[in-house]
């Protein structure tokens, strides 16, 4: 009893994580309607650039995160200059898509935001070219143990500890106020509201006088920094960055935020723990392999899945 | 023999198999789906083909011929759940199904001693000594030999594919796949037909990269290689079958093996396939390109002027 609860409060944790990374995945797809497939390159060179100021300049962890952040924004804006930033109204059939059907552009940025991806990626890697590079560590020493009392008195079984590192607390803390307060500012402020209404209809909002292209380079923009912080949190609990943690990134961020629904700011919190959850049992289960092969499994089910039939062009 | 010669001989194969890989993108592109799946399918052959030649002794052509049916029946099977996905969503369907067969390459020991030690794959250590090539006495040169000549074969019927109306079907498909259905073609009959050709292509090229690395584990068969895939053929162009060709040879070719941009190499063929994509976005050689082509070939020689009617 007792480690199926720690086997479950590991995959909350684990899941709040996710949920942190497909934040800025999520935003920009409710935006734009487009998959940005750098963003997970984004991060990580954004986090290059931190060990490199780090390594080199020993520069502290405030200046660190400072920079990854920034970076993160600017590099978010390259790539929406490239990759999406194409003037889309001009045509409902643009001349010579790849793929010229009601998606064809959707496509086209995919590609080229995957191309981008290899780029950014080789960026960091010339910046830093060691496997292993350091990054200023947040990361508390020793964890918590938590007494559990209350299922011994209540189901008879015997009581225990249940240890919680409270670092990964602190980050699922600050997951949930994060996302909680993202939702409501969409729904609350001006600038969400003009977010939405691009979101909604482009030409109605230019019609409107709203500066589209400009709102669109700004959030995605706020995005990418938005995984430039999630980058500094997963980091900073790990003390180090290694050139697989743009796909990390952007594979975890993807998962969470196809399972809550593409686009939807809460609902990547819940596909960020379910998936956090299922890893969780898969890997006690069934070992490490397993649990990779959980993440992917889950992806294609809830892709194919039969249920999805109406809502499928709606996400 | 130069170590430049060896190294020639190499890259030419190289560029054969990526090639290969590259036409099965380029084939469900046509039909207007980007799939980031297409490593699945290049590993799955190169496990398949390599586990016949090396642990049951199957002579090449049919552990190859092998390979590609369980490519084409995997990738068959995959269209099947994903007909009716968006493109967006079939892309990232393709991607996880990547991972999925990579994860369960991993998981896979299947090995039998023989008197050099166990021969077979061992799960995340790769499967070595696919020594076919070495037992029979092939050199490197002739199964480059073997290798073009395949691709030269693959290219051809492709080339006639698209020249009958089935290729016209494909095309039409990739366009606009609701008016397709209403001309009287069944999109999902194309749509599987392709996804079964463009994974027994991809089984192709994965059991000629076994045979001739002799060595192969999961972690090659990555989301990068069907990425690059993809990128192949949308930089070459989607005009024709050898758009796909071309992309490989630019970047491999040009960008890899003149080692101008040691270390660049990544940067400079990103940027090139997104501002591809941005200005050019079938590619080089599109549909455009072809056709003038196509039309300035046929003006040479330059037609006869017609003789004036001389009046009786």
């Amino acid at each position: 009893m007792l480690d199926v609860v720690q086997l479950l409060l590991d995959g909350l944790l684990d899941g709040a994580g996710y949920a942190l990374v497909g934040l800025g995945l999520s935003l920009t797809f409710g935006g734009l309607k487009r998959l940005n497939l750098a963003y997970g390159a984004t991060a990580m060179l954004a986090a290059y650039v931190g060990a490199w100021l780090h390594i080199r300049h020993q520069a502290p962890a405030w200046l660190v995160a400072l920079t990854v952040v920034a970076s993160a924004a600017l590099i978010g804006l390259y790539v929406e200059r490239l990759c999406f930033g194409l003037p889309r109204d001009e045509s409902t059939q643009p001349r010579g898509a790849p793929i010229a059907g009601a998606d064809g552009r959707e496509v086209v940025a995919l590609a080229s935001s995957f191309a981008i991806w290899m780029q950014l990626e080789q960026l960091a890697v010339n910046l830093l070219p060691r496997h292993l590079n350091a990054f200023p560590s947040l990361a508390a020493e020793g964890q918590w143990m938590v007494a559990m009392d209350v299922f011994g008195s209540v189901s008879g079984v015997a009581g225990g500890e249940l240890m919680l590192r409270p670092d990964r607390l602190a980050l699922a803390v600050m997951t949930v106020l994060l996302t909680l307060g993202l939702a409501r500012w969409l729904e609350r402020s001006r600038a969400g509201l003009a977010w939405r209404a691009v979101a909604d209809h482009r030409v109605a909002a230019h019609l409107v006088g709203m500066p589209v292209s400009r709102l669109q380079a700004l959030g995605f923009a706020a995005a990418c920094a938005l995984s430039g912080v999630a980058a500094f949190a997963m980091l900073s609990l790990d003390a180090q960055v290694t050139p697989m943690f743009g796909m990390w990134v952007l594979l975890k961020g993807l998962v969470a935020a196809i399972l809550g629904g593409l686009g939807s700011v809460r609902g990547v919190l819940w596909g960020g723990l379910l998936l956090g959850v299922v890893e969780s049992l898969a890997q006690s289960w069934l070992g490490a392999l397993a649990r990779e092969f959980a993440t992917y499994a889950l992806l294609f089910i809830v892709l194919v899945a039969p249920w999805r039939a109406s809502g499928r062009s709606a996400l | 023999m130069s170590a430049s010669w060896v190294h020639a001989v190499g890259l030419a194969s190289d560029m054969a198999i990526m090639s290969l890989l590259a036409l099965s993108a380029y084939l469900l592109l046509l039909v207007g789906r980007v799939s980031f799946g297409q490593q699945a399918f290049f590993g799955l052959g190169a496990y398949a083909s390599g586990v016949m030649s090396a642990l049951f002794a199957w002579p090449l052509a049919a552990a190859l011929a092998l390979g590609v049916v369980v490519g084409a029946l995997c990738s068959w099977a995959l269209a099947l759940p994903t007909m009716r996905l968006s493109g967006l969503h079939y892309a990232v369907a393709t991607l996880a199904f990547g991972e999925m067969a990579r994860i369960a390459l991993s998981a896979l020991h299947w090995q039998r001693p023989t008197e050099d030690g166990p021969v077979g794959p061992a799960g995340i250590e790769g499967f070595r000594d696919i020594r076919w090539l070495l037992e029979n006495d092939v050199s490197a040169e002739a199964y480059l030999l073997l290798t073009l000549g395949l691709l030269a074969a693959v290219l051809g019927l492709l080339m006639a594919a698209e020249r009958t109306r089935l290729g016209t079907a494909w095309r039409m498909t990739g366009q606009d796949d609701v008016l397709t259905a209403a001309q009287g073609v069944s999109v999902a009959r194309m749509r599987l037909l392709v996804a079964a050709l463009a994974g027994g292509l991809a089984a192709l090229g994965g059991g000629l990269y076994a045979h001739r690395t002799t060595y192969i584990e999961p972690a090659l068969f990555d989301p990068m290689l069907g990425v690059h895939a993809v990128g192949y053929a949308l930089l070459g162009g989607l005009g024709t079958a050898l758009g796909p060709f071309l992309g490989v040879v630019i970047d491999l070719g040009l960008l890899d093996a003149a080692r101008l941009f040691p270390g660049w190499r990544m940067v400079i063929f990103g940027g090139l396939v997104a501002l591809f994509l941005r200005w050019r976005p079938r590619g080089l050689l599109d549909e455009v390109l072809v056709h003038r082509l196509g039309q300035w070939l046929r003006r040479q020689p330059p037609a006869q002027p017609p003789n004036p009617p001389t009046a009786p």
